[in-house]
Parts: structure tokens; C-alpha cells; sequence
């Protein structure tokens, strides 16, 4: 059964390959023109099944070719099956003639498709979300700073573009089962696929001098691509917030447990130290040559008020880490431009595509029309020499 | 290739796409679009053809009569009834099998000349 394809792509290219048929001698185009634009049809199809756009843009690249060699090559044969062959061969094997008609021939051919492709290749939008990006502070409890690190913008690239990140703004979206409809014909997406698709969308780049990242995101829908590019900047932050908030949490609950241990050292010690003291009978004033029976007790006095001079900066130290894990971590990453839904498509550069079209058009029909002319001569001698014989 | 030629030998050697679109015809009828995938699936994709290439040479094995358009139509409900079928002539029957003959000489020297292996 023959399916019936109503895409625009499909029929644009049907179209224009219908159009271009006319390069072929009307002779041949009559006889075999249906059954070609029908092959096209097929193949189109084909491409179109297996990979969209790209699949059809290859088959054109394919064709193209093709076209141009065959549609010469029948022109040619058309021409030797005429009467008074001789002559008019002759005169149309002009070398400007040629050169003139296969360079226009082939001018158009290429700007036709440069213009087709152009307009067959879908348009995509682009939207970009601003952060600020700061560097994960120093741990109030040790003072230690993690240092410049000259490799963080890069590392914070990676990380926005990591599973981690990135699966969360596929499950927010809902991207499988949108991206499902869209490109697999409602088959819901697995997220692996939807993360491949996300990856091919996304481009990151620093705004030079600041702190500031750019996330741009690509869609050929301009609400999708500004709400992805927003949901990985929230994303991004909120696996900067956790991660922050996490470590804070760490160290007080390991500070806490450093103080216990420390109180309670200090009061087996005191517990001691009384013991002694009634042991030896040691008074309350301090001498500054105690007898050696008191020895013991003067040292581990002394110990015991090292030990309660850490303590003290251990409090601090506790008290730093509980204010800190107060703080919320949002200065980590601040969103400055939220994405908005860009107005104009940015690919494909229409304007750019044509001017590279007529740039490549007249190069490539320049060559085409240099070896024409070359064949052409080859072809005036050899006919030369057949109406010297006869 | 006008005309047939009474040795079929005389038409040798044929261009690569003539000679696996003869190949193709040699398993019966087919229509176009089925000869240019069954060379491409032979080939490996090798040789994918466009509608020019693919058409030109089909105008020139009818000319040259080594091929002819085929009267009976499929079932229109299993097929697009505007397909046009071709199949070989006795002509192009010979002249295939020469071609593979040729070929298979070919192969022949090649293994002699241990170019190839013998397949196991």
C-alpha cells in the first residue's frame, strides 16, 4: 500500500525535484520524468522515516549530483539522435555557448537548492539564561579557603551538563513524553535518549571578565528553549545549594561530636585532679616549688588548662559552623537573566545560506563550465574529423 | 547499445550499473524503486543510485533491447499500479551471464595470483 506523507518538508522537495526535471531533454523527461519524480517520491519517504531533516538533506546532496551528470549526459545523447546532427552539434558546442549554458544550468541548479535546503531545514530559536557562578566559599569552622582554581568555569560546564543536572530539568519538563510526541511518533522517550537530545541543544559560554555563564539552549520552539535554558540555570543552582548546605551539615555535625568527646575528657580530668588533691592535701595557694609529691597534680593542672584553652576555640569554631549552616547557600548561584522565548528564528542564517549559495554556485558553475568547454572541444575535433572521413 | 548485438560477448564490458541492475533483473521483474534498493542492499550501500542514473541506464538497456517493459501489472491493492516494471530479454540474459562469466574469470586470476583466498 502506498502511504501517503503530508509533510512539508516531502512536498517542498517533491516540488522543487519536479521543477528540476526540466534540466532533461523533454524527450527523456516526457517518457521517464513521472517514473523519476516517483523514485524521488520513494526515496524521500525512505529518508524522511529514517532520520527527518538530516536524511532528506543527505538524499538531496545525493541527487543533486546525479541530476547535473545525467541531465548533461541525456542532453548530450539528444542531441547526436538529431538530424543535421553535425551543424547544429557544432554550433551549440560553441565554446562560449557552453561554458555560458552550463554555468547558468549549474548556477541555478545550486542556488535552487541552497534556497530549498535552506527553507526546508527547520528553524530553530535560541534562548539564553544568565547566572552568576561564584566558587564554593571557605568552611567557616577550619578558615580554609579551597584556593583559585584555575579549572572552575570549566569544571561548573561539565557539571551543567552532567546527569545529575540534567535529568532533573528532563523529569521538570517532562521531556521524555514531549520530546516522544515530537520525534517518535508518541513512543515516550527513555530518559537516556531525551539527555543525548538535551546535550545537542545546550551551549555554554562565559561572559568574558565576570562571573557571569551563559546557557543558551537551541529549539524550534522558542517557549521550550527559554524554559529549558531556565530549568537548567535552577537546576544548576539547586545542586550547588545542596552540595553546600550538605557539606555544612557535615562538618557541624563532626564539630559537635569533636566537642562532646572534649567535654568529657575535660571532666574525667577534673574528676582526677579533685582525687589528687585530696590524695595529697594540696591547699589552695600555689607554691613556687611544690614538693615532689604534688608533682603530678601541677602537671596534669597544666594539661587540663591546655585542654580548656582548645575547648574554648573549639566552642567558636562550633558556634561559626552553626551559624553557617544557617545561611542559605543561594549566593552560590544567582540567576541575573532568566531565558525569555527569542522573537526570531537563528538557524538556519537565511541570508548567509544564500550569499554561500551564490558564493559556491558561481565557483562550483565556473568549474562545471571550464570542463564543458573542455569536452566540448574534444567533441567539435571528433566530429571534425567524422565529416572529413565522410 | 542500439540494437542487439548477436554475441553477446561484443557488448562487454558493461559499466558497473548496468551490470548489477541486470543482476537484479535476473531474479524476475521488478519495478524502479526496487531494482535501485535491491543494488543497494547487494552492495552494501556501495552503490546507491540516484533517479538519473538509475533511469538513464534503464533507457539504454531498452534501446539496447536487453531489457523490456513488462505487460502484466501487480494487484493494484498490494502496489501503485503507476509503477512500470522491467524485466530481461533473452539478450540480456546473455549478456549478464557473459558479464559473470567474465567476472568470475576475473576472480580466477586474482586467486591464482593469490591476490584473494579461496573462500573456505
Amino acid at each position: 500500500m502506498v502511504k501517503i506523507f503530508n509533510n512539508r518538508t516531502l512536498a517542498i522537495s517533491q516540488k522543487v525535484y519536479g521543477w528540476l526535471l526540466r534540466a532533461y531533454p523533454p524527450s527523456h523527461r516526457e517518457k521517464y520524468g513521472p517514473a523519476m519524480a516517483q523514485l524521488f517520491r520513494d526515496q524521500c519517504r525512505d529518508a524522511w522515516s529514517k532520520s527527518r531533516n538530516r536524511g532528506v538533506t543527505k538524499l538531496w546532496l545525493r541527487v543533486l549530483p546525479d541530476l547535473v551528470k545525467t541531465s548533461f549526459i541525456e542532453r548530450l545523447a539528444a542531441l547526436t539522435k538529431r538530424k543535421s546532427m553535425t551543424d547544429k552539434m557544432t554550433a551549440l558546442m560553441q565554446p562560449r555557448t557552453v561554458f555560458l549554458k552550463v554555468f547558468a544550468v549549474v548556477f541555478l541548479l545550486i542556488l535552487c537548492a541552497t534556497v530549498a535546503i535552506t527553507f526546508i531545514l527547520p528553524e530553530s530559536y535560541a534562548s539564553t539564561a544568565r547566572i552568576k557562578v561564584e566558587p564554593d566559599e571557605p568552611a567557616a569552622a577550619t578558615g580554609i579557603s579551597p584556593g583559585y582554581d584555575p579549572y572552575f568555569i570549566q569544571t561548573q560546564f561539565v557539571i551543567m551538563q552532567t546527569q545529575i543536572v540534567l535529568d532533573s530539568v528532563i523529569d521538570k519538563l517532562n521531556l521524555n513524553v514531549l520530546w516522544g510526541k515530537k520525534y517518535a511518533a508518541g513512543n515516550t522517550l527513555t530518559t537516556n535518549e531525551s539527555l543525548e537530545i538535551l546535550k545537542g541543544r545546550i551551549s555554554l559560554a562565559p561572559v568574558r571578565n565576570t562571573k557571569l555563564v551563559s546557557i543558551t539552549v537551541y529549539s524550534d520552539d522558542p517557549g521550550e528553549a527559554a524554559q529549558i535554558a531556565n530549568a537548567i540555570a535552577e537546576a544548576y543552582k539547586d545542586y550547588r545549594v545542596k552540595l553546600a548546605t550538605g557539606l555544612a551539615v557535615v562538618n557541624l555535625s563532626r564539630l559537635e561530636q569533636e566537642f562532646g568527646n572534649n567535654e568529657k575528657q575535660i571532666e574525667r580530668i577534673r574528676i582526677e585532679l579533685n582525687a589528687l588533691r585530696q590524695q595529697v592535701k594540696i591547699g589552695n595557694e600555689i607554691s613556687d616549688n611544690p614538693p615532689p609529691q604534688e608533682q603530678s597534680y601541677w602537671d596534669k593542672k597544666q594539661y587540663l588548662d591546655g585542654l580548656l584553652e582548645a575547648h574554648k576555640t573549639l566552642y567558636a569554631k562550633l558556634e561559626a559552623a552553626k551559624l553557617e549552616a544557617q545561611i542559605p547557600k543561594t549566593v552560590l548561584v544567582v540567576i541575573t537573566d532568566p531565558a525569555v522565548p527569542g522573537h526570531a528564528p537563528v538557524r538556519p542564517n537565511k541570508t548567509l545560506n544564500i550569499a554561500l549559495g551564490i558564493v559556491g554556485g558561481i565557483f562550483l558553475a565556473s568549474i562545471a563550465g571550464g570542463i564543458s568547454v573542455l569536452i566540448a572541444l574534444k567533441f567539435r575535433k571528433r566530429i571534425g574529423k567524422t565529416t572529413a572521413i565522410v | 547499445m542500439a540494437k542487439p548485438k548477436s554475441d553477446p560477448e561484443s557488448s562487454l564490458p558493461l559499466t558497473p550499473a548496468v551490470f548489477h541492475v541486470l543482476l537484479v533483473l535476473a531474479g524476475g521483474e521488478r519495478h524502479g524503486y526496487a531494482i535501485m534498493q535491491e543494488v543497494a542492499a547487494s552492495t552494501d550501500g556501495q552503490i546507491k543510485m540516484g533517479p538519473g542514473t538509475l533511469y538513464g541506464t534503464i533507457k539504454r538497456l531498452l534501446e539496447a533491447q536487453l531489457i523490456e517493459e513488462s505487460d502484466e501489472r501487480p494487484d493494484p491493492h498490494l502496489d501503485d499500479d503507476r509503477r512500470r516494471y522491467y524485466r530481461l530479454t533473452g539478450v540480456g540474459e546473455q549478456v549478464v551471464r557473459a558479464e559473470a562469466r567474465r567476472y568470475a574469470e576475473i576472480v580466477e586470476l586474482a586467486r591464482d595470483k593469490k591476490l584473494i583466498r579461496k573462500p573456505a
